[in-house]
């Protein structure tokens, strides 16, 4: 029965996210307006406070509040650091990984909405005959430091030195005045506001400008590019802070095909070209959001593995690939489905 | 002929982003409304994130304010040394010796206490769980029953639901808002919101409700036959820039406060009660919608090359168009 209904983990995944964009984006309309306050307020995927029918917060916006309203004031006050200042930032910090400690990075490529929203639009990309835009083993190496930047400077530091006075107070949270999940999830909830740019000064300009911008960019980028953002969030950096202590792991033994085969590089929606060409630790690389879909595409028995404390849950095998590459290409373009725009453009060719 | 087709694109998105700005200003001088002569006493501050923070501001306990009749709690963040797991609150327009304190956790030992009123105000001290907490102000003389009542909302992770608190009687004739504000959201101008008017928990249906702002706002509204009362919050803030200093950690948020009060008569006593809160400007003050859009499409513009079909990868492959997706993998 499960079979006929989620035939691959993609579907089975999908589904997933679809369900976790709900509770994500109108958790609060569904479950309760208080929900955000009970579950955890730091949620490991871009659950935006700012949507105002929020099923729960991400962890990003929790941090840049207590950065700028309390360790930073702590700080430049020089009063003593005491447990009502370090021990918030803690329990975030704690509360975030008793998620994460299980799901580990899935929370990217399961739970989180904006993953969701760029991967229909990838989807749509393919219906409607767009090109793919991939980044090879030679440029990926020049986006992955991104990640880190947009961790260090918008997530930390800035808001950081907000609130020791340095910066001015507007960047108490730039990072979310800059991410697109708080114009998309907003948008989804029919709620206009954010994308509206803020004027009331320069910095709220600059940055709304930015966000606004980095959201066109994004949702066009998704229809060719898989995953544009998630390359460069810091939420795939932050997470890979805690990637190795998580029981749900992906493992890679090694294998003499693997050099010459590549198929599970071309299905990594992030461009991890060390799933093909390594094993073991290096494998499983920090942009990694477990989504599976190196396991599905890989052709030989057992050699890619999700494992949850040692245990399989999901591991490679022929007669699966066989079975995968008859619905979908690794890079995800459907087989035997009507391409809209192609199409179109082959019948006005005759 | 390339430079051609840049300049079609670029100029009217530009002119676009130049036409707004010149909407964004003078859709803040539309803004004002007329009843903004009378706005004297708008504050910046934000409680402690919430907005569904209570109000900001002192004044002597059992003083009137200048704004309204009715008797209000006003609410400091902080005590003496403006902790921040600490409020102070200070009952306005009412002789009370305490002040009623329900968290979000009846079972709690903290769950209700009586706050003592010294000379700056009750002094509340966020307990270890709950986030949101019922403040009231009792006072009887003769026949006359005067209640005021807040809600103050401390950050907390894990708190429980505050419906059944809220719902829990508390006093005789009270007002209880249907939800109140959550985290990172606050009472906004032109937002509609519910109330419940009942006495001895049962609702009052056709009961009439006044509301008033401290920007100057009079209205009068009536329950419904559950006993709610809808509110539209009124625009009535002042089109003025906020101050705003670094690191003084109030995110140039403006509020205003507003009171709803309604009186209810039974048994030979005579009630009023008031429920009073902070209220910000409209959702899209200093917000500009087309200048968004327009940033937005510039974007989209940027991002545009990426879904053309690279042509020296088409020539690489002959007639077929360079999407990777082609390639038929069964055979790996």
């Amino acid at each position: 029965m499960l079979k006929t209904i989620f035939p691959t983990l993609t579907r089975f995944r999908f589904a997933i996210q679809i369900l976790m964009l709900f509770v994500t984006v109108y958790g609060g309309a569904l479950l309760g307006t208080y929900t955000v306050d009970r579950i955890s307020q730091a949620l490991p995927s871009l659950a935006c406070a700012f949507d105002k029918q929020t099923g729960d917060h991400c962890i990003l916006i929790v941090t840049q509040h207590q950065l700028h309203h309390r360790i930073g004031e702590a700080l430049i006050k020089a009063q003593e650091i005491t447990y009502k200042v370090f021990i918030p930032t803690l329990i975030s910090v704690g509360v975030f990984f008793s998620f994460f400690f299980f799901l580990n990075k899935a929370f990217c490529g399961w739970v989180c909405p904006m993953g969701t929203v760029q991967e229909v639009l990838y989807r749509i990309g393919r219906r409607l005959g767009r090109p793919l835009q991939r980044f090879g083993p030679d440029n990926v190496g020049m986006v992955r430091p991104v990640k880190w930047l947009m961790l260090l400077v918008l997530v930390l530091g800035l808001p950081l030195l907000a609130g020791m006075g340095v910066a001015d107070n507007e960047f108490g949270d730039p990072y979310c005045q800059v991410c697109p999940s708080r114009i998309a999830t907003t948008l989804l909830t029919a709620d206009a506001e954010q994308i509206a740019l803020r004027t009331s000064t320069g910095v709220n300009f600059f940055l709304g400008a930015l966000g606004n911008a980095l959201f066109g960019f994004v949702i066009i980028a998704a229809l060719a590019v898989r995953l544009p953002f998630c390359r460069i969030c810091p939420l795939l950096s932050w997470n890979a802070l805690f990637q190795r202590i998580s029981p749900m792991q992906l493992v890679k033994k090694q294998h003499d095909k693997c050099a010459k085969c590549g198929v599970c590089e071309k299905a990594c929606p992030m461009d991890i070209h060390e799933i093909g060409r390594e094993h073991g630790k290096k494998a499983f690389h920090e942009d990694c959001t477990l989504c599976g879909r190196c396991v599905e595409y890989c052709p030989d028995d057992d050699v890619i593995q999700i494992r949850f404390f040692g245990i399989p849950l999901f591991k490679s095998s022929r007669d699966y690939y066989k079975q995968r590459v008859k619905l979908e290409t690794p890079e995800g373009l459907p087989k035997n489905r009507v391409i809209w725009l192609k199409q179109a453009k082959e019948n006005r060719n005759g | 002929m390339r430079a051609n087709k840049l300049a079609r694109v670029v100029i009217p998105v530009f002119s676009l982003l130049f036409v707004s700005s010149g909407y964004g200003a003078e859709s803040a001088v539309v803004a004002a409304p007329a009843q903004q002569v009378m706005a004297a006493a708008e504050h910046a501050g934000h409680g402690d994130h919430a907005g569904a923070g209570g109000m900001s501001g002192m004044g002597g306990a059992g003083k009137s304010t200048a704004w309204t009749a009715f008797p209000t709690l006003k609410i400091r963040m902080g005590g003496e040394s403006r902790e921040r797991r600490v409020a102070t609150v200070v009952p306005q327009g009412i002789v009370a010796s305490s002040i009623d304190a329900y968290s979000n956790n009846p079972e709690d030992a903290m769950g209700h206490r009586q706050l003592p009123l010294e000379m700056a105000g009750a002094r509340l001290d966020k307990p270890e769980s709950g986030g949101f907490h019922w403040l009231a102000a009792r006072e009887e003389q003769d026949a006359e029953v005067r209640i005021a009542s807040t809600v103050q909302f401390f950050s907390d992770r894990g708190g429980k639901n505050p419906t059944a608190m809220f719902m829990q009687q508390k006093h005789e004739l009270e007002i209880i808002p249907q939800p109140y504000p959550r985290e990172h959201s606050r009472y906004r101008a032109n937002e509609d919101w519910k109330f419940l008017v009942r006495f001895n928990s049962k609702p009052l249906a056709n009961r009439k409700v006044l509301m008033e702002t401290m920007n100057g706002t009079k209205a009068e509204l009536a329950s419904d036959a559950q006993g709610v009362v809808h509110v539209r919050l009124p625009d009535d803030f002042k089109a003025e820039e906020p101050k705003k200093t670094a690191g003084s950690h109030d995110h140039g948020r403006r509020s205003s406060d507003f009171v709803l009060a309604t009186e209810y008569a039974e048994g030979g006593k005579h009630y009023l009660t008031a429920f009073n809160a902070s209220y910000g400007p409209d959702a899209f003050y200093q917000r500009n919608l087309a200048m968004g859009l327009g940033f937005t499409l510039l974007g989209m513009i940027g991002a545009m090359p990426l879904l053309r079909q690279r042509r020296d990868a088409k020539q690489a492959t002959g007639a077929k168009p360079a999407m990777a997706g082609n390639a038929n993998n069964e055979d790996a």
